[in-house]
């Protein structure tokens, strides 16, 4: 993985994973005294919750689709039904009148 | 009753199946109910949704073990949901849920730079789009993730998956300087 790629995961490691306590008291004197770590780190915080926003918006949009199709008025009659049924009543009557 | 560890396993393997299989079982037990208790179809609706969805996040997070069967748990939920919604519309009768919907959004619009990632996240392409959304909302392992992106191995998933962020990160960089110059 490339230098930069490898930086996005040390983030996410600290971010995400479970530091001990001890190496996330480091990572904060890290942000302390480098300016720009620190600023990598919230940006990094502010994609997460982006895209736990953005993962929220689709289960919703997913449960909304469940929906109107579950919703959906079901069809009386599926096309075999239709198709046969004036050969099924005439088949029924003439049961009864046997 | 299944356990959670089973359900956890089901939500992340099948989703929509899952889903769709506890909205059959429950929804019409949560529409009773708001029907019965001054509501309409749709506040039930929108109540259910929102329950499933905090639902989801705790099973798949593993912060939820289930003491009952799952739509015991979300119709005890949505009860609870819509007296508070009940109990809110008595305190404020002219705002309907939908309303409420709204207002959440416009609070949201006001939070700028989460809603610039989310803009920013709909520009990524479906690729990237899919690839982080189910490993870091849907919280699929990376295994299942290179599987459904035909990744050879889940090595290359995973640098394909820090490449998607890198992407977004750029982006609202791009964005946030932008409108910071």
């Amino acid at each position: 993985m490339r230098p930069a790629l490898e930086y996005l995961r040390q983030l996410e490691r600290y971010l995400l994973g479970q530091p001990t306590a001890a190496e996330a008291e480091a990572w904060r004197v890290r942000q302390l005294v480098d300016g720009e770590l620190a600023a990598d780190v919230a940006t990094q915080q502010l994609l997460y919750q982006g895209l736990q926003l953005a993962g929220r918006q689709q289960l919703r949009q997913e449960l909304e689709l469940i929906h109107a199709r579950l919703e959906r008025p079901a069809r009386r009659h599926t096309w075999w039904q239709s198709a046969t049924g004036p050969l099924r009543s005439l088949l029924a009557a003439r049961r009864k009148s046997s | 009753m299944e356990t959670t560890a089973a359900l956890r396993q089901a939500l992340l393997a099948d989703r929509e199946r899952t889903l769709t299989h506890l909205y059959q079982h429950t929804f019409p037990m949560v529409r009773r109910y708001v029907q019965q208790h001054g509501g309409t179809a749709q506040d039930a609706k929108d109540v259910f949704h929102d329950a499933l969805i905090t639902f989801y996040e705790k099973v798949v997070g593993e912060t939820l073990v289930l003491s009952a069967s799952a739509s015991t748990y979300l119709v005890a939920v949505c009860r609870n949901l819509w007296r508070q919604e009940l109990s809110r519309r008595t305190r404020q009768p002219l705002v309907s849920l939908a309303d409420e919907h709204a207002e959440v959004a416009e609070a949201e619009l006001a939070e700028q730079p989460v809603l610039a990632v989310l803009e920013q996240v709909e520009r990524l392409g479906e690729r990237c789009k899919d690839i982080l959304l189910a490993f870091y909302y849907f919280q699929q392992p990376l295994e299942q993730i290179a599987a459904t992106h035909q990744y050879r191995t889940v090595r290359s998933a995973t640098v394909q998956k820090f490449k998607c962020l890198e992407r977004l990160r750029n982006s609202v960089r791009a964005l946030v300087s932008t409108v910071t110059a």
